[in-house]
């Protein structure tokens, strides 16, 4: 019973405090997702778009998921699934991250917290598996928003398709969350850990985009976890297996590094 | 000055709430906490007494296993903070110095959260506690004042079944009839059998709370013993008029009297060591009155700062 109140306090105390931080997050991929599937009926069928795009080289279009842009596929691509969405879950795992572990100790939040008969395990353990809670609850509400308003405004895609793009676009702000957690596991530096985390989201994103422009540089795109995520164009294709293995992976691996980093050092105080 | 505590007589069943042997606590270059030796009775009240930066607070967050020492041996009710760390939090409550505490949520959330870490406090002893400490539980603890927070920290300590209770500052930001009130308190515990760790920079709540001190500085023990022991090693002011000329020269040639004045009847010095000699130097004379202020343990504190540097 003891064990039972604790695990749901070390679970659902961090979870319940990021709710302002969750709820304003579900509301940006609401209003993001549905404002861009209303714009769908416009667009659907047209060539002019893909003729004015098919001007641009085809790296540029690749970069930023713009071709084939008049198909249901290549719409939510270019228009959601290739930046934005992903983008906007890697910040959210990169922000709940920091905010549950090493913002929380840099302000002296921990002190007491720490104090009481919990090991830094347990706690960091509850501390991520809120984070990827949130990730998940995120992930739910783009899915059930995209598939509502495709249904809505008549956008046309296999709903096993957008699960597994929602789903993969989750595992990489989880894999970015991991990254968060671990370097707050080594250091209580919220500003540094932030400006590394997001930096990594963007890097990552630079790399999986533009590298493939380069015959020299293509060949290193592929170390980009948005290449693992996304180079199968999963709105299109059944995804492998090993893209899922290749999130989730090394993000239990980089929660694990937090947790016995975190069990090592001195924590910070006020 | 730099010895420690003398060691008590304890059998193995006996062990010391606490024990302390040689802790030292590096940041790099600083040396915060330089070799610390101590032993904390069960359920006396201990003074901790030293200025900011002496190193109480990187003791108390090694008790806690919030800070990992350079080197050094810290025991708790006989067990290692760092390998049974769960058991020894379980057993030991704190109120750390620096309290910061979740802005959000409501004294009583936050009661009902540290409750479920620690399996379980004592709902009615809360309630009366809340009472006793005038606090308002149902307010977030952004909206209260930094000693309505410390309140909210006392009262979750106060309220634990803790057999130790390690008190970082505990009345920082309370007024003086919370003080008082807290006072109460850590006797009440003492008297319930519960060790008090009692750090503070406050000497006169020491002086009133604590069984026995140590004073720290600059990481080190300078000084260590009971209140009164601690006060007897300190300088007394003494103030005698005689009911005939003060004997100037008998009292000159006692030892450990200094910045001696002779006015026609008064005599005044300031006394360190045994007051013996003076007393029976007084008895040959016919003394008219006679004032010897008892050194409180401000001075006493004052005395060993300057022995030891």
């Amino acid at each position: 019973m003891r064990a039972t109140g604790r695990w749901l306090e070390l679970l659902v105390g961090p979870f319940r405090a990021s709710w302002r931080a969750g709820l304003g997050w579900t509301i940006a991929f609401v209003l993001l997702v549905v404002s861009t599937v209303a714009f769908w009926p416009a667009f659907k069928g047209s060539t002019a778009l893909d003729q004015a795009f098919q001007t641009l080289p085809q790296g540029v279009l690749d970069a930023f998921g713009l071709q084939d842009f008049a198909s249901p596929a290549g719409y939510l691509r270019g228009g959601l699934y290739e930046v934005i969405v992903p983008l906007m879950f890697a910040a959210a795992g990169v922000l709940f991250g920091n905010n549950a572990v090493s913002a929380e100790e840099d302000a002296g939040r921990l002190e007491l917290l720490l104090a009481q008969p919990i090991t830094r395990r347990s706690f960091l353990t509850g501390r991520s598996l809120a984070v990827l809670g949130w990730l998940l609850a995120l992930a739910i509400v783009v899915l059930l928003s995209q598939l509502v308003s495709d249904s809505a405004f008549g956008l046309l895609i296999a709903d096993d398709r957008i699960i597994d793009t929602v789903v993969l676009c989750a595992l990489l702000g989880g894999l970015y969350a991991a990254i968060a957690i671990a370097l707050a596991g080594i250091f209580a530096r919220p500003g540094l850990i932030l400006a590394v985390g997001l930096g990594l989201a963007l890097v990552g994103y630079l790399v999986a985009a533009l590298f493939p422009l380069s015959d020299a540089l293509e060949p290193w795109s592929h170390v980009s976890p948005w290449d693992w995520a996304l180079g199968g164009d999963p709105l299109v294709n059944a995804t492998e297996p090993w893209r899922y293995a290749a999130l989730v992976v090394p993000t239990i691996a980089l929660v694990l590094v937090g947790i016995a980093a975190f069990d090592r050092r001195d924590i910070r105080s006020a | 000055m730099d010895q420690p505590p003398e060691p008590t007589a304890h059998s193995s069943e006996e062990r010391p709430a606490l024990r302390i042997t040689r802790l030292v606590k590096d940041y790099g270059r600083v040396h915060a906490v330089r070799g610390i030796d101590l032993e904390v009775r069960h359920g006396e009240v201990f003074g901790f007494l030293g200025p900011n930066g002496a190193g109480k607070t990187t003791t108390i967050r090694c008790i806690l296993d919030l800070l990992r020492p350079t080197s050094g041996v810290i025991e708790v009710l006989g067990l290692d903070p760092r390998r049974d760390g769960v058991n020894v939090r379980q057993l030991v409550a704190y109120v750390p110095g620096e309290l910061r505490l979740p802005e959000r949520q409501t004294g009583r959330q936050l009661v009902g959260a540290i409750a479920r870490l620690r399996g379980g406090l004592d709902l009615t002893r809360t309630k009366d506690l809340a009472d006793r400490l005038g606090l308002d539980l149902s307010r977030r603890l952004r909206d209260l004042s930094s000693g309505n927070r410390r309140k909210v920290a006392l009262l979750l300590a106060f309220a634990s079944d803790a057999e130790v209770m390690v008190l970082d500052e505990p009345t920082n930001g309370l007024d003086p009839l919370m003080q008082h009130e807290f006072l109460q308190l850590v006797r009440e515990a003492r008297n319930a059998g519960t060790t008090v760790f009692l750090s503070s920079h406050v000497l006169s709540e020491v002086q009133r709370a604590a069984d026995r001190v140590a004073v720290l500085r600059e990481g080190k023990i300078v000084a260590s013993g009971t209140v009164d022991e601690l006060r007897g090693r300190a300088r007394q002011r003494v103030d005698v008029w005689f009911v005939d000329a003060a004997p100037a020269e008998e009292l000159a040639a006692l030892p450990g009297l200094e910045n001696q004045v002779v006015e026609g009847r008064r005599f005044a010095a300031v006394l360190s060591g045994p007051i013996q000699p003076l007393l029976e130097v007084l008895a040959r004379h016919p003394v008219a009155t006679m004032l010897v202020e008892e050194p409180d343990l401000e001075e006493a504190f004052l005395d060993l700062y300057e022995a030891a540097s």
